[in-house]
């Protein structure tokens, strides 16, 4: 498992709908704030990027210091982000499409306002887990 | 792209990669200079840039080019060195700080989109320093002198010996001394002549000397301080940037003297100077390097100095080396502008340098290659290639090669700008910012400046590299910058719901600000943060904790409008006010107002009559426009229910929390507000006064405010009750509220209902009606009436009889009078008489008791409406008490409402009449459950047998059944045979009784008249231990008796009438575990209504006569005479036919006993004979055999008289038909093949006519009757 990693889901609209922090490192107190930062910046990129390929997948798109920025974008345009520092770009694949899974099973649920927080518990545990076997 | 010599980049290079002079004055020269505040070389450097000099230039070409701009740069002897990082350093230091004092950061919202003009100044400064701080390095040799400047002045002693005595001491630069240049550079002598120390003869007479022993070419005079002080206009600007002095003595003469002195200088000396030593050096890099053999030759020889020690800066290169000569004629080339000899050069070069490990040299010799590439616009790729690994051999350099980096990242970055490639431009100015602070910022701001103007423009990065930039201002203390940084970057993140970026900068800026002084700024800042939901909890408390640190100090309680710190939850707001409707609880205010508008609906003057009265003088009184506000009385409190939920996990203080409310004397004067307050600016002035108003709370004040204190856990929601109580009569209008969160802020938060109003207002009336919930129209205080019913036990069983008081309080002087009580459920409670309060409950129900509760208060049955005696006044402090009945009616959660209606005793207030409600809620338990079942006696058409179903449904109460009884006169009860009911019923027991019911009386004898016949004991039972009928209870006094009034009209309701019913009331008490004894003070009556009598239909008759007969038929046939009785129990009259049938009794038999046999009935009912015939006929057989078989048609007897009969029967009456039959033979008849054709006549136009069973057909009974043959 890779020492830092923060995984968040962006909606169309540019608004955090989902943050995890699921490095195995110790928690610094301004590291979320900063990776709120970095994972913010790199939606420019993401926002050129996504429309130059058909495939779901980005890989990494952006680096701040040693930390990468790898990046899948749905069908609804909604971003997977994940900030890491691990070179495993298979496993990130493999995590982003089990995550996105999830995601559509969310989607599905018709109490759910596609582009509101997801809040449920469920998917959290589920997004953890995956990390841990993915990254 | 435009032409690269016109570009940023393009015009740093040409400043900054220009031949060097230097310059070596003697002290008397700068003494002399010093009279007009300059230096010489600060005299000469005006005048060594050349904006049109027009050259011819010849280099390793044949083919000349001309040169119009040239720079010569200007150097003491002393300056050429490596200049000092830390006072370069300082100065950097300085301009940064000086730009930070000018730039007043704008607090306007506004995203500044700054066009690369408007970039900050000092950036170009700063940059130009950071690219100083690199040069005179022994790498590269266009920082190393191309001429010197010999000046001696000619007041010098031996000024020949002067000039040579320059290059004899070592005040020359390590440069020329270490052997890193050539020492035989070009040199011109100067004599310098200071006017002011007397004519210039002596000065020519040195010169001349000097062309003797130098040459003619390199000798030249110059005149200064001409002028006899004074200040000369003209030549001002050329020293502008320089310290000049006021009085300076410089004439126009000097002027031209320097300006054509340096022109000779350049055009006559150094550019053919450089000419000639690129011709040569390139004659000899020609011959030594170019070719193919030269190369092999090369090659080999490098790889035998592998084994060379590997020096950190590869091999100490000597100016008459090879290597050192092709960079020279390199950079020649390159200041003179042939870029295409310099390219190949600095490639020739670069190989060498790589295979000799000089990582500076070949890294210096990159960037050189990169530039020439860009100058000669071409080759992009090449260019960005090679400036990328002279930045990265630089960096691997460590620190000795960081200054390089520095610059080669600099030039990159404008490099990369001048192609409009800004993002790459971004990342590089993001590699330069190094460890250093301050350094770091500006080139990371710079770097934020890149995404800005990159297309399309990339916002969000921008954000992040001011934010990064911001930190590192922080970290050198730069507070202003980064102030202004984080501001600039708030644009962009303005609103975002990124939360935790949002924090960070409102954090930061409310912090530095703090740190600044300026609190009232860093206040609002911190504000935008406090309700921060999404943060751990940590940093709740630090925000928090900073927050009210800083209020603190600034040493006065803030007044904060948007101070979400607890969050009011505006929907939740719920306003409580009694205009003539007044509450006695306030559970009482949350019932639905249609639950009381339907109990008060005939209890209140109609609206009609209440807008002849009270409304028209309310018109008059009140102005039209306060009709539409809500009403409510001086004095009494107007109670306003806010949420109030804390967001944080960490818990709050709240305190002082009020309404602000607003006064007004007439309605105008409001109307003439709301227009006024329409605009922001004055509302919010207004504002302001009323919460500085609210502060000073005297007497005088036309209302008082309550105060509220409490503290909110973390994300706990708390609904207060705030009240306001006008004191005045005018108009009162809610505004907001506020509150003070731990002690130091204060906030508050606007109802904003009138704006919603306002919106309105134009389209729908009844929103506008709704919006004007918080205004009142305060009227003259009236008296109120407080009451509640005393001890309404919460929890009770069902059945359990109380007496309980209804406790009635005026405080005003003012009576009030014809009070009426309406209640939700008169099964549960009914108003006694006045006298029932002092008698003793329940001994006073017994019947030998002569204090009696009285009978039931005559009112109207159905309304359930009480009215209390007229002269019932309720006046002043004493509370008055009236007696009211309790009774557990049906078992559940129940809630009882009951409004007391008054009027006033004053008539000339505004309202006549006001309205006490009254709430109560409590839980009836199940105890006994009681059923009964009533059926006919076959034999008798009076008797009937009751069968009486007790269960206890308690879970661990016990009841001792102390008498059944049955209402009416017309019945006598009686035990069945005397059996012991078991006492006490435990929990979960379940007991059956048999009774025996009477119908004795006339029926005539009905209603009110039964009750006061109330000495007969016939229709009560004695149940339980002691079967004596001494303690029976009189069950037609007053609350019983109302009770079970109400259980009838209620089961009426439900069920089908029958006219014939009886009602049974059973009386037990509860029995005490503990004690073992039956608890007398309870009394407990369980109701059954109208028990139907006729459960076997409309009609029930019975064929009577004898039973055996002795006949000789010898004689003749027998006839026999009998009788059928017929009872109607329907409430009409009905016409009976009794059709006698031949065909024989086993037509109908079956269908009769299937349909008795399916249900298991108890009691007397017809059970099928079939079998029992049988019998009957076999112990007869020996006699006659006379059973008729089925089938048979033929019957053995005939009926005689008429074949049918119809008669009337009245309702509830019986009557009697003669029948006769005719018999042949002895045997056993069974007389029952006839039918009963009933029609039952209803009166005219009966509409439930159809609902009930109006006819049909009855076939008969059995009546065996044996018939014998008589002896004789």
């Amino acid at each position: 498992m890779a020492s830092t990693a923060c995984f968040m889901i962006v909606s169309r609209t540019d608004i955090p709908i989902y943050e995890a922090e699921l490095g195995s490192a110790l928690k610094k107190e301004d590291a979320a704030q900063q990776h709120q930062f970095i994972l913010h910046a790199s939606l420019d990129i993401v926002q050129d990027l996504a429309w130059t390929t058909s495939a779901m997948f980005l890989k990494a798109i952006d680096r701040f210091n040693d930390l990468v920025v790898s990046v899948y974008v749905t069908a609804g345009h909604t971003r997977f982000m994940l900030l890491h520092d691990s070179r495993n770009e298979d496993g990130v694949k493999c995590f982003f499409q089990e995550v996105h899974e999830l995601y559509i099973k969310i989607l599905l649920n018709p109490l759910y306002l596609p582009g509101s927080r997801i809040a449920s518990s469920h998917f959290d545990t589920k997004v953890r887990a995956l990390a841990r076997k993915y990254l | 792209m435009a032409d690269p010599a016109n570009t940023t980049l393009g015009k740093m290079l040409m400043e900054h990669i220009t031949p060097v002079v230097m310059v070596l004055p003697t002290p008397l020269v700068e003494q002399s200079c010093q009279k007009n505040g300059l230096t010489f070389v600060d005299l000469l450097s005006p005048f060594s840039a050349f904006d049109n000099i027009d050259v011819p230039v010849r280099t390793a070409n044949d083919q000349p080019y001309r040169i119009k701009k040239f720079n010569l740069r200007l150097f003491h002897a002393s300056d050429i060195r490596r200049p000092d990082l830390e006072t370069a350093k300082a100065w950097m230091n300085k301009v940064v700080t000086e730009a930070g004092e000018k730039e007043s950061y704008r607090n306007d919202d506004i995203l500044p989109i700054p066009e690369s003009e408007s970039l900050p100044s000092w950036f170009e400064i700063f940059n130009q320093e950071l690219i100083q701080v690199s040069s005179f390095s022994d790498h590269e040799t266009f920082d190393h002198p191309v001429a010197c400047l010999l000046v001696v002045s000619s007041n010098d002693e031996m000024p020949i010996n002067k000039f040579v005595d320059f290059f004899n001491t070592d005040k020359l630069p390590s440069l020329l001394n270490d052997g890193a240049m050539d020492p035989k550079i070009l040199k011109h002598y100067i004599i310098l002549h200071d006017n002011q120390d007397g004519p210039p003869e002596k000065a020519s007479k040195i010169l001349s000397e000097m062309k003797n022993t130098f040459g003619s070419n390199e000798c030249q005079l110059l005149c200064i301080n001409s002028s006899q002080g004074g200040s000369v206009e003209s030549p001002v600007n050329s020293w502008s940037s320089c310290k000049l002095n006021k009085e300076h003595f410089l004439n126009t003469d000097n002027i031209d003297q320097i300006k054509v002195l340096m022109q000779d200088l350049t055009t006559k000396h150094i550019i053919p100077h450089m000419e000639q030593k690129i011709r040569a050096l390139n004659q000899q890099v020609s011959a030594t390097r170019k070719g193919f053999r030269n190369q092999i030759k090369n090659l080999w020889w490098r790889k035998g100095k592998e084994d060379t020690p590997d020096t950190p800066d590869g091999p100490a290169y000597t100016f008459s080396s090879i290597e050192s000569q092709i960079r020279v004629l390199g950079d020649y080339a390159f200041m003179l502008r042939d870029y295409d000899l310099a390219l190949s050069n600095y490639r020739l070069i670069s190989m060498d340098y790589k295979l000799d490990k000089s990582w500076k040299r070949y890294a210096g010799v990159q960037e050189m290659m990169a530039l020439a590439y860009f100058m000669t616009d071409q080759a992009r790729k090449e260019a960005e290639f090679c400036m990328e690994s002279a930045f990265t051999t630089y960096l691997k350099l460590g620190l000795r090669g960081q200054q390089n980096a520095i610059r080669c990242g600099l030039w990159w970055a404008a490099m990369l700008k001048a192609r409009d490639q800004f993002k790459e431009a971004a990342n590089v100015y993001f590699r330069v910012s190094g460890e250093e602070p301050l350094q770091s910022a500006v080139m990371l701001e710079q770097a934020s400046y890149c995404y800005l103007f990159s297309v399309p423009q990339m916002l969000r990065k921008y954000g992040f590299h001011l934010i990064l930039s911001g930190d590192s201002y922080r970290k050198c203390d730069q507070m202003k910058h980064a102030i202004r940084t984080y501001k600039t970057a708030l644009s962009v993140f303005r609103g975002t719901s990124w939360g935790l970026i949002r924090d960070h900068i409102h954090f930061q800026l409310g912090k530095w600000f703090a740190i600044l002084g300026t609190f009232d700024v860093a206040i609002e800042h911190m504000l935008e943060i406090l309700a921060c939901t999404h943060q751990s909890k940590t940093a709740q408390e630090l925000f928090l904790g900073d927050f009210l640190e800083l209020v603190q100090k600034t040493g006065k309680t803030f007044e904060v409008c948007r101070l979400r710190l607890p969050v009011v939850k505006l929907p939740s707001l719920r306003v409580v006010f009694e205009d003539h409707r007044t509450y006695a609880s306030p559970a009482a205010v949350g019932v639905r107002e249609s639950i009381w508008k339907s109990l008060e609906e005939d209890m209140i003057p109609s609206s009609t009559t209440a807008k002849s009265n009270w409304l028209e003088l309310h018109t008059k009184l009140v102005p039209k426009k306060c009709k539409q506000s809500n009403i409510c009385v001086a004095g009494e409190a107007i109670k306003i229910d806010i949420g109030f939920t804390n967001p944080l996990q960490i818990p709050i203080l709240i305190s002082n929390v009020s309404l602000i409310c607003k006064y007004f004397i007439s309605s105008d004067e409001m109307e003439s507000d709301n227009i006024g307050s329409s605009t922001n600016l004055q509302n919010d002035e207004q504002l302001r006064e009323l919460i500085a108003g609210s502060d000073v709370n005297a007497d005088k004040d036309p209302y008082t405010l309550s105060e509220v204190e409490f503290s909110l856990n973390g994300g706990e929601t708390l609904l207060v009750q705030l009240t306001v109580t006008p004191k005045v009569e005018g108009m009162l209008k809610v505004v907001g509220v506020r509150w003070k969160l731990s002690g130091s802020v204060v906030g508050f938060q606007i109802f904003e209902s009138d704006k919603v109003k306002k919106k309105n207002a134009n389209k729908r009336k009844p929103k506008q009606s709704s919006g004007n919930e918080l205004t009142f129209a305060v009227i003259k205080s009236l008296p109120r009436l407080e009451g509640s019913i005393r001890s309404l036990p919460k929890k009770s069983y069902l059945g359990e009889l109380h007496r309980l008081v209804l406790e009635l309080k005026n405080h005003s002087k003012v009576p009030v009078k014809n009070l009426k009580v309406r209640i939700s459920h008169p099964r549960f409670l009914a108003l006694g008489t006045r006298e029932a309060l002092s008698l003793e409950f329940p001994a006073c129900l017994r019947m030998d008791n002569n204090e009696k509760c009285g009978h039931a208060v005559q009112s109207d049955e159905t309304a359930s409406l009480f009215e209390f005696p007229e002269d019932f006044i309720i006046q002043g402090e004493e509370p008055v008490l009236w007696p009211v009945w309790f009774r557990a009616a049906i078992p559940g959660m129940m809630s009882l409402y009951i409004t007391v209606y008054y009027e006033m005793g004053d008539v000339s207030s505004i309202m006549r009449y006001r309205t006490l409600r009254m709430c109560h809620f409590f839980e009836v338990l199940p105890s006994l459950d009681v059923s009964f079942q009533v059926s006919r006696c076959p034999s008798s058409l009076k008797e009937f047998l009751v069968h009486m179903d007790l269960v206890n449904k308690t879970s661990s109460q016990s009841f001792e059944i102390h008498q059944l009884s049955c209402l009416g006169d017309q019945w006598d009860i009686t035990m069945l045979q005397p059996v012991n009911i078991p006492s006490p019923i435990m929990a979960g027991q379940a007991l059956s009784c048999f009774f025996k019911l009477r119908n004795d009386r006339k029926a005539t004898v009905r209603g009110d008249e039964v009750i006061s016949q109330c000495d007969n004991r016939g229709n009560h039972v004695r149940l339980g231990a002691q079967v004596d009928n001494e303690d029976l209870f009189d069950i037609a006094t007053s609350p019983v008796a109302d009770f079970h009034r109400h259980e009838v009209l209620h089961e009426e309701k439900a069920e089908q009438r029958y006219a014939e019913t009886v009602d049974f009331i059973l009386l037990s008490h509860p029995h005490n575990m503990s004690t073992e004894s039956v608890d007398h003070s309870l009394l407990f009556s369980h109701h059954a209504c109208l028990c139907s009598v006729a459960s076997n239909g409309p009609l029930c008759w019975m064929m009577d006569g004898p039973r055996m007969i002795h006949h000789n038929f010898d004689t003749s046939f027998c006839e026999i005479n009998l009788r059928i009785s017929i009872h109607n129990s329907l409430d009409a009259a009905v016409s009976v036919r009794i059709h006698p049938n031949d065909s024989g009794p086993s037509t109908s038999q079956p269908s009769n006993s299937s349909g008795v046999s399916s249900e298991n009935r108890v009691g007397w009912h017809d059970v099928s004979l079939a079998g029992e015939a049988k019998i009957t006929s076999d112990t007869l057989q020996n006699t006659r055999h006379v059973q008729q078989m089925p089938g048979e048609s033929v019957s053995p007897f005939i009926w005689c008289g008429s074949s049918s009969t119809r008669i009337k029967v009245a309702p509830l009456s019986t009557a009697e038909v003669p029948i006769q039959i005719c018999v042949f033979a002895p045997g056993t008849y069974d007389i029952s093949n006839y039918q009963l054709h009933w029609e039952s006549m209803h009166p005219e136009g009966d509409i439930d006519a159809d609902s009930k069973q109006s006819s049909g057909i009855f076939p008969g009974h059995s009546f065996y009757l044996t018939v014998l043959q008589s002896a004789t």
